[in-house]
């Protein structure tokens, strides 16, 4: 059978086409249908040779098979140091082998591959850190996905995930008059507590264009009150859109390239739209790779630069303690071990260790914070990045690799684990509910609400 | 009084008794119940997982598991639902206290009632996630009063001839007294007006002589005449009275000694704290020890 009814090569593009693949649960349908769908080496040939650029021929070609990518990779360690786990096996036994076979491959490697791409690396891109000639598995995993997802082989999880961001334009059904009603709802929540607090909606030449993950509409919108109230507390002239406000991108996970375009288009539309001085991004670490570092690629634009400066939350928040827009009650600092959670996509990947150190400075009494070892640009990954915290089929390696993680946090003795990005948040919160070892978890947001200094302005009557 | 009540249960023992006041209310005022569950709580990242309030199982929700968990929750009350009852049952996924305020914020009821903490039946790891319970979350937010019963001696919603009003004076608290005059009015029944000075424990710095405590009662009692009594006069019976203790104790003490059928307090603390202390606490503890319903009012 070439294309099954629900595992296919086709996109999902509407609402309705999502529901349908919903209603597979956990796409038991969907992977039986995956055993046997065919391989169209020639469309798999025709893509290489047009995407696949000089530096990752080369990188395929001048691994020097040194084995230094081996104790980087933290998926090796935690599975008892299998040579199978050593990141330049895993891309030359895939990638490598479909380019050397010229796409000649079978069903049955299409789906070895899948696993490889998504439950044995999070393109987390530690191994490129130690690399003698910089190659860097992570993104040629990234690349692998791509090839495999434009085949039908990806995870169910993730072909829904990148068809919503093609019907919705949002990682979940959140529409756009969900999100704006939601946030108002929130500030409606809120206002009483924190007079004059607004959310203003598509106001041109703001000062902030803020973006958001959808899961923070769809089940925490708490968030985006205590964004509002953070942003009112430091007196920010910031807007939302009610179009082009979510920052995520499953389809980056997925390997959906075309749905890359679509998504960070609608966010730079917006950013063209209004004409804000910069965009900041919420809290979460992939939603950043994907709208400030990749997607100028992906939209193709000659810069290598969103539309305007776009930050991350940690960036603007780090700033508005700095210069004093926000102001911390001394007395109401964290007065506990607290650890913090690097995320591999904007500390590694766009160098924001020093934001987020100086984050902790300001909320944390001096004493209290324990880094992690190892951490900064040489941390490791959460256990659950690239998309793997939501595969189900993956489910059991997903867990093994969280591991890593959890010894990372006792060795701290830290009972409090502070995670600026939704990704991380979701693996330690699963890590604790797998592995129940006494810790907390926060986002930036509400930690820092509980020990604001606020504003008289803000401070409500009574 | 009420046409439209929305009744948040977790379709388990926990909610027992508060289901049994809810029906009883819907029967008695001809309301509309509006049964709403929710029926998990979203894990596994961006994934349609969730773990199964009740079964506590991981599991993937489509139309088809919701459809079977109404289903449950139909059996469920089947006994209850008997009779010609306006009534409507509605499934969600999500962090319940969030899916009940999004459910109340559709629908507009005029009173939400909640069941007691599932706290014992399931200590699961998303509680830790998000700060406060259920019933803080909701009756903080809420913009209708919010009624709780957790214990089974409170779980009667007969002929009310006497209320306890608790107040400590605040903006939120004369809000809540404006709802107790108006059941007091329509109900036709007693409404005692009480205020519990605190007296708080012996590590406080300076212990209060008799003398000062009589001083605070008398004080106390003359803010209550000058602050309700113009308005308790439209009443055929009421009283107002200041005790001194742990306030909480103490409203539970005097609402069993007036046999009062129902509570009436404001939730009025503004921030959510962390830990189980701290806010709201009094109206808290009295939720979990009155012998009788307790409505709490924000606003």
């Amino acid at each position: 059978m070439p294309e099954g009814t629900y595992c296919n090569k086709k996109p999902i593009n509407t609402p309705e086409e999502v529901n349908f693949l919903l209603s597979d649960s956990s796409g038991t349908k969907y992977y039986e249908e995956m055993t046997r769908l065919d391989v169209d080496t020639e469309l798999l040939v025709s893509t290489i040779e047009k995407t696949m650029k000089t530096r990752l021929k080369t990188w395929l070609e001048i691994c020097a098979h040194c084995g230094m990518c081996a104790d980087s990779c933290f998926l090796y360690q935690v599975n008892g140091k299998d040579p199978k786990q050593v990141p330049a096996y895993k891309i030359q036994s895939t990638l490598g082998e479909i380019v050397k076979r010229k796409g000649k491959v079978t069903n049955a490697f299409m789906r070895h591959a899948m696993e490889v791409a998504w439950a044995q690396c999070t393109c987390c891109n530690r191994c490129g850190m130690y690399c003698p000639h910089g190659i860097d598995t992570g993104i040629m995993f990234g690349y692998l996905r791509g090839l495999l997802y434009q085949q039908g082989f990806v995870p169910w999880e993730l072909k829904i995930g990148a068809g919503m961001h093609r019907a919705y334009r949002a990682q979940m059904d959140v529409t756009d008059a969900d999100f704006v009603e939601t946030f108002e709802w929130m500030v409606e929540e809120y206002e009483d507590d924190y007079p004059g607090l607004t959310v203003p909606v598509d106001v041109e030449d703001a000062d902030i264009f803020y973006t958001v993950n959808a899961r923070e509409v769809k089940h925490y919108p708490e968030d985006l009150a205590e964004a509002a109230v953070l942003f009112h507390a430091a007196g920010e002239n910031w807007t939302i859109a009610s179009k082009g406000w979510e920052q995520t991108s499953l389809a980056m996970f997925a390997g959906d390239w075309a749905a890359c375009k679509m998504q960070v288009e609608s966010v730079y539309g917006a950013m063209e739209r209004l004409k804000p001085k910069r965009m900041v991004g919420t809290e979460c670490g992939h939603a950043h790779r994907a709208t400030v570092i990749e997607g100028p690629y992906w939209a193709g634009r000659p810069d290598g630069r969103p539309p305007v400066e776009s930050i991350h939350y940690v960036e603007w928040l780090a700033q508005a303690l700095e210069s004093g827009k926000l102001k911390i009650d001394p007395d109401k600092r964290i007065q506990e071990p607290v650890t913090l959670q690097d995320s591999c996509n904007y500390i590694r990947n766009h160098g924001l260790k020093k934001a987020t150190r100086t984050i902790m400075q300001h909320i944390v009494a001096p004493g209290y914070f324990i880094e992690m070892s190892p951490n900064k640009e040489h941390n490791y990954c959460c256990g659950g990045g690239g998309g793997f915290n939501g595969i189900g089929v993956f489910r059991k390696q997903r867990n093994r690799a969280l591991l890593t993680k959890r010894d990372q946090i006792l060795a701290t003795g830290a009972q409090l684990v502070i995670a600026p990005c939704h990704n991380c948040w979701d693996a330690i919160r699963d890590l604790e509910e797998e592995y129940e070892i006494g810790i907390r978890w926060s986002f930036l947001k509400p930690l820092i609400i509980k020990m604001l200094v606020v504003p008289d302005h803000m401070k409500p009557e009574e | 009084m009420f046409k439209k009540i929305l009744f948040a249960t977790s379709a388990t023992r926990a909610s027992d008794h508060a289901a049994r006041v809810a029906f009883n209310i819907a029967r008695a005022y001809h309301a509309r119940l509006d049964i709403f569950h929710v029926l998990g709580v979203p894990s596994r990242g961006y994934s349609q997982v969730v773990v199964d309030i009740k079964t506590r199982e991981r599991v993937d929700v489509d139309d088809d598991y919701m459809a079977w968990v109404q289903d449950e929750i139909t059996t469920y009350y089947a006994d209850y639902l008997k009779n010609g009852l306006d009534y409507d049952i509605h499934v969600a996924v999500g962090l319940p206290a969030r899916e009940i305020l999004r459910r109340a914020r559709e629908t507009e009821p005029d009173l939400i009632l909640l069941g007691g903490s599932t706290e014992e039946e399931h200590d699961g790891v998303y509680k830790k996630t998000v700060a406060g319970t259920t019933l803080q979350k909701v009756a903080r937010a809420a913009r209708c009063p919010v009624l709780v019963v957790t214990r089974p001696a409170a779980s009667f919603w007969g002929g009310i001839s006497s209320i306890t009003f608790g107040t400590d004076f605040s903006k939120a608290s004369d809000k809540a007294f404006e709802f107790a005059l108006k059941m007091a009015l329509t109900l036709n029944c007693e409404l005692h007006v009480f205020h519990a000075l605190a007296i708080t424990s012996l590590s406080s710095e300076r212990l209060m002589s008799q003398d000062d405590i009589e001083q605070k009662i008398r004080e106390k009692l003359r803010v209550i005449r000058a602050r309700y009594e113009p308005r308790l006069k439209t009443l055929k019976q009421y009283t107002m009275e200041v005790w001194e203790g742990i306030p909480y104790m103490e409203i539970v003490k005097y609402a069993r000694e007036t046999h009062s059928d129902l509570i009436i307090m404001a939730h009025h603390s503004r921030k959510l704290e962390t830990d189980d202390r701290a806010f709201g606490s009094n109206v808290e503890q009295v939720i979990v020890r009155a012998g009788c319903p307790v409505i709490s009012i924000n606003r």
